[in-house]
């Protein structure tokens, strides 16, 4: 599968674009092609049964997930479907069965390819049967019955001959655990049917037509807000067009082509400024919010979050740029929401201790000078601006670094398969005098490194791992037996991050981990 | 030996190459500088070397049609003309002449209906007429996969490029390792235990612990040999991992597992708390070493259960083997490059680059030895 798959199942997304709709009346007229078709091509081997087709209609899973399942079919099975064929299959099994917003919520890291998740946790049992290979959230996207879980563990072992034997596996009775209680769980813990999904399919359709406030976040670089305009297409999909700014004030655009599965799971195709970027979001139950994350199309690791609101939505302060303002000082505050008032008179604060000036006002944002008292109490500070609430941070020192993630990983790379690099990010907080610790969001940083552990010290990883950029992101070396290493060996390492924050004079350091490991050579959409 | 042989002269190359399709290297047009050890290994993606261990010379490259990207086991047949090679992702075994590359043994595992891997294991009776495989069959039915039971079948070596196997019974799951008993009437299967089977019968004659062995205060043990290197000693030897309990924590060991194939005495003895890890090791002609090997050179104290020495090595290798004479350690598996380090002061003497330098990954490293 390797990259290609990654290709194919852009391809796969973008191709999908061009298929059929999926609300209402057209809806109903791609449900009955991806029907016809599905049974088409697929009944030759899963042969008609009660109502449905073996195996597939015993299963739900995310659009992703089947996407999988089709090129899985084409890899192993020899399934050649043309790209619409193929697309609209996917599209009626995601709509018909997949999952619903509660049920791919604790995996939805993995759909958002968020680097360094934590995953979900399924038990001690699960974890060594499932998670020696997979992540657990890609088990816990998938819906299906026992006797089905069994079979799926029957095709591992068919497939896979190696998993009786490599590490976790050789050190118990795999097939007698995988064949006999393993599969009565997982049946039990994601059952094939669910109230969740009955109550989802039976929810009404949400056009997400309008016009939308965003912002994304940008880990190591300058967020950005704006405003995007939600078309629906003939066919059911959308396009979304982007008007931007970062928070210097650069501004751009982008457009964006974007499918809703399941009613809810937004995959977009995007181009915004000269980057192409995937949309990973979900809609909101009511159809008025819109979050997930996005990413860069070649490098899903580089990416950050989005939040889209209705333009008629109440009042809501999504963002305030920067979090925080240190006593004594003058800076730009950007607030960004619904509701903020446009008028020149309308209310604005930002709380006690803070004079604002030069304000410019828009529908969805408003800009300040603001200028904060030197001897100004360090402490949270309510925003108001019409009738929205926001907050803001007044503060006399940076007391603490976290580096975030604190555990990271990033992967050498070149050739078949590119680097992961892995960003960091230097988040502060200054401790009140209660002693409470209170955030103050990401400040710039110098990044460094050094050995983890004596041994990662013998062997140098520091010198041999990467290197970080200016903007806390570590770029690791090339891939490859190394023969200025011992026994040649790959430009792995063991290190921690350092941090050092300017505050001041000072500077206040914080420490991560970072493992810089080998590629990952199968790279499929969810791990 | 001598069909090997014939291979130093370079007319006889060429000839064999124009008439069945084979490679030659131009090493093998070098004459056979003295008698001394053969070794024998495969290479990505078809590729089957014959190495002239004195002169540090391929004698032979030999294209292997219907690998398909690699050569897993390697067995010699006892007259050590044949190579009986686990190919085509464990679903064939083949038998290579040595001497000619011609293909003389072919049994494809899988049906249309049933895909059949072998995981590494398979062995061959003294007499060379009988191979035994270790099946692991799976039934492909057209929307699922029904796991079938494991099972030895024994395929009659003169039963050409279609062997069919002519009598198969019941084997354990997650079997690794075969090796033949020197009397021909039993096996020894290496998996979660050591089984002992009737060659003729299938009858389980008995069954030692590995998952179940007996040292005190000892976890379970951790063992995954896969290739049945018993050359020259007749004894198999492998690295077994363990933590030993002890008040103030666990602490892990390797030790040493020795099977002799003729008495069959079995022993456990750990040598050193873990180190470095080893994946393969092998006995010296006299018995009083072992050699294992991964990304250092391991030379162990067999009688007194201690390591002797270790050195570094210039990148992963896999596979261990040792000289008729005991004097030199070969090593291979994992790139292309096949080592020959001093028995006794672990100390490099040579490395041979294959040529076209392909991967040897998890190929047997075999040794004939000259006679």
């Amino acid at each position: 599968m390797s990259i290609g798959f990654v290709k194919n199942w852009t391809l796969v997304a973008g191709a999908l674009l061009l298929g059929m709709g999926c609300h209402s009346t057209a809806q109903a007229a791609a449900h009955a092609s991806g029907e016809n078709l599905m049974r088409a091509y697929c009944s030759g081997c899963h042969q008609e049964h009660a109502g449905g087709l073996e195996r597939i209609s015993a299963i739900r899973k995310t659009p992703e997930g089947w996407i999988m399942t089709l090129v899985r079919m084409r890899q192993v099975h020899g399934l050649v479907l043309g790209e619409e064929v193929r697309d609209s299959i996917v599209r009626y099994l995601a709509d018909t069965q997949g999952l619903a917003p509660a049920e791919s919520a604790a995996g939805r890291f993995a759909l958002e390819r968020r680097p360094n998740a934590k995953d979900v946790d399924l038990g001690p049992d699960i974890g060594v049967m499932c998670g020696r290979c997979h992540s657990l959230a890609r088990v816990s996207l998938q819906r299906r019955d026992a006797d089905e879980w069994r079979k799926l563990a029957a095709t591992h072992v068919g497939q896979w001959t190696s998993i009786e034997y490599s590490a976790s596996g050789r050190d118990r009775p795999w097939w007698q655990i995988a064949s006999g209680p393993q599969p009565d769980k997982l049946g039990s813990m994601f059952p094939f049917s669910s109230t969740a999904w009955r109550d989802w399919q039976a929810r009404p359709a949400r056009d997400l037509s309008g016009a939308w406030v965003v912002v994304g976040r940008v880990p190591g670089g300058k967020d950005f807000y704006g405003t995007a305009r939600i078309d629906r297409e003939a066919g059911g999909d959308y396009q979304a067009h982007y008007k931007l700014a970062d928070i210097a004030g650069f501004e751009f655009a982008g457009d964006s082509k974007a499918i809703v599965y399941t009613g809810y799971e937004w995959r977009g195709s995007a181009q915004v400024g000269d980057r192409a970027l995937r949309e990973v979001y979900a809609v909101s139950e009511d159809g008025n919010r819109i979050t997930g994350r996005w990413f860069d199309a070649d490098h899903a690791e580089e990416g950050g979050e989005w939040i889209a609101i209705r333009e008629t939505g109440p009042a809501e302060v999504l963002a305030v740029f920067p979090q925080s303002l240190r006593a004594g000082s003058t800076a730009t505050v950007t607030l960004v929401g619904n509701g903020l008032g446009a008028a020149a008179a309308s209310p604005l604060s930002f709380g006690a201790a803070t004079v604002a000036t030069h304000v410019q006002r828009e529908a969805h944002r408003i800009r300040a000078l603001v200028k904060v008292a030197p001897d100004a109490a360090p402490g949270l500070r309510t925003v108001s601006a019409g009738g929205a609430l926001g907050r803001l941070v007044v503060y006399t020192q940076i007391d603490q670094i976290d580096v975030v993630p604190g555990y990271a990983i990033a992967r050498v790379g070149g050739g078949r398969i590119d680097p992961v690099t892995a960003q960091f990010e230097a988040i502060a907080s200054t401790r009140l005098p209660g002693g409470e610790l209170l955030g103050l969001g990401p400040v710039e940083a110098e990044w460094t490194t050094s050995a983890f552990d004596a041994e990662a010290k013998r062997t140098e990883d520091e010198k041999f791992a990467g290197h970080f950029d200016k903007r806390g992101r570590f770029l690791p070396s090339p891939a490859g037996p190394n023969p200025a290493r011992e026994f040649s060996g790959d430009n792995v390492g063991n290190l921690t991050v350092l941090a050092h924050a300017p505050d001041g004079k000072h500077t206040v350091e914080g420490r991560g981990h970072l493992v810089v490991t080998v590629q990952r050579w199968i790279t499929p959409p969810i791990y | 030996m001598s069909l090997v042989r014939s291979l130093g002269a370079r007319p006889a190359c060429v000839a064999i190459a124009l008439s069945l399709g084979l490679l030659c290297n131009a090493a093998a047009a070098r004459p056979l500088a003295a008698a001394g050890d053969l070794l024998v290994t495969g290479a990505k993606p078809d590729r089957l070397f014959v190495i002239d261990a004195a002169t540090r010379t391929v004698r032979a490259e030999h294209r292997v049609a219907g690998a398909n990207g690699q050569i897993f086991t390697i067995v010699i047949s006892p007259d050590q003309r044949i190579a009986y090679l686990l190919v085509d992702r464990m679903e064939r075994i083949l038998g290579i002449d040595l001497a000619s590359g011609r293909e003389v043994f072919r049994a494809d595992l899988s049906a249309s209906d049933e895909r059949v891997k072998d995981f590494f294991a398979l062995t061959v009776t003294p007499d060379g007429r009988e191979l035994v495989v270790y099946e692991l069959p799976t039934q492909l039915k057209p929307s699922e996969y029904i796991v079938e039971e494991p099972r030895f079948a024994v395929y009659r070596t003169d039963a050409g490029l279609a062997a069919k196997p002519v009598r198969s019974y019941p084997a354990p799951r997650r079997v690794h390792l075969m090796l033949m008993r020197p009397n021909g009437l039993s096996f020894y299967a290496v998996g979660f235990d050591l089984y002992e089977y009737d060659v003729k019968t299938g009858k389980l004659l008995g069954t030692r612990g590995i998952q179940k062995w007996a040292l005190a205060d000892h976890s379970q043990p951790d063992l995954l040999a896969f290739w049945p290197v018993t050359e020259p000693t007749g004894v198999f030897t492998s690295p077994v991992y363990s933590e030993i309990k002890k008040s103030d924590g666990n602490v892990p060991m390797t030790a040493l597992m020795s099977l002799n194939l003729k008495s069959g005495a079995l022993s456990y003895a750990d040598f050193e708390p873990l180190s470095a890890l080893i994946f393969s090791t092998v006995l010296s002609p006299d018995k009083k070493h072992a050699y294992g090997v991964y990304t250092t050179l391991t030379s162990i104290d067999v009688e007194g259960h201690r390591l002797e020495k270790r050195v570094p090595l210039d990148h992963t290798f896999y596979a261990v083997n040792v000289a008729s004479d005991g004097r030199e350690i070969y090593i291979g598996g994992a790139n292309c490059d096949v080592g020959f380090y001093d028995a006794s002061s672990l100390e490099k003497r040579a490395i041979l680059k294959l040529p076209g330098c392909s991967d040897q990954t998890l190929s047997t490293l075999r040794v004939i030895h000259d006679r």
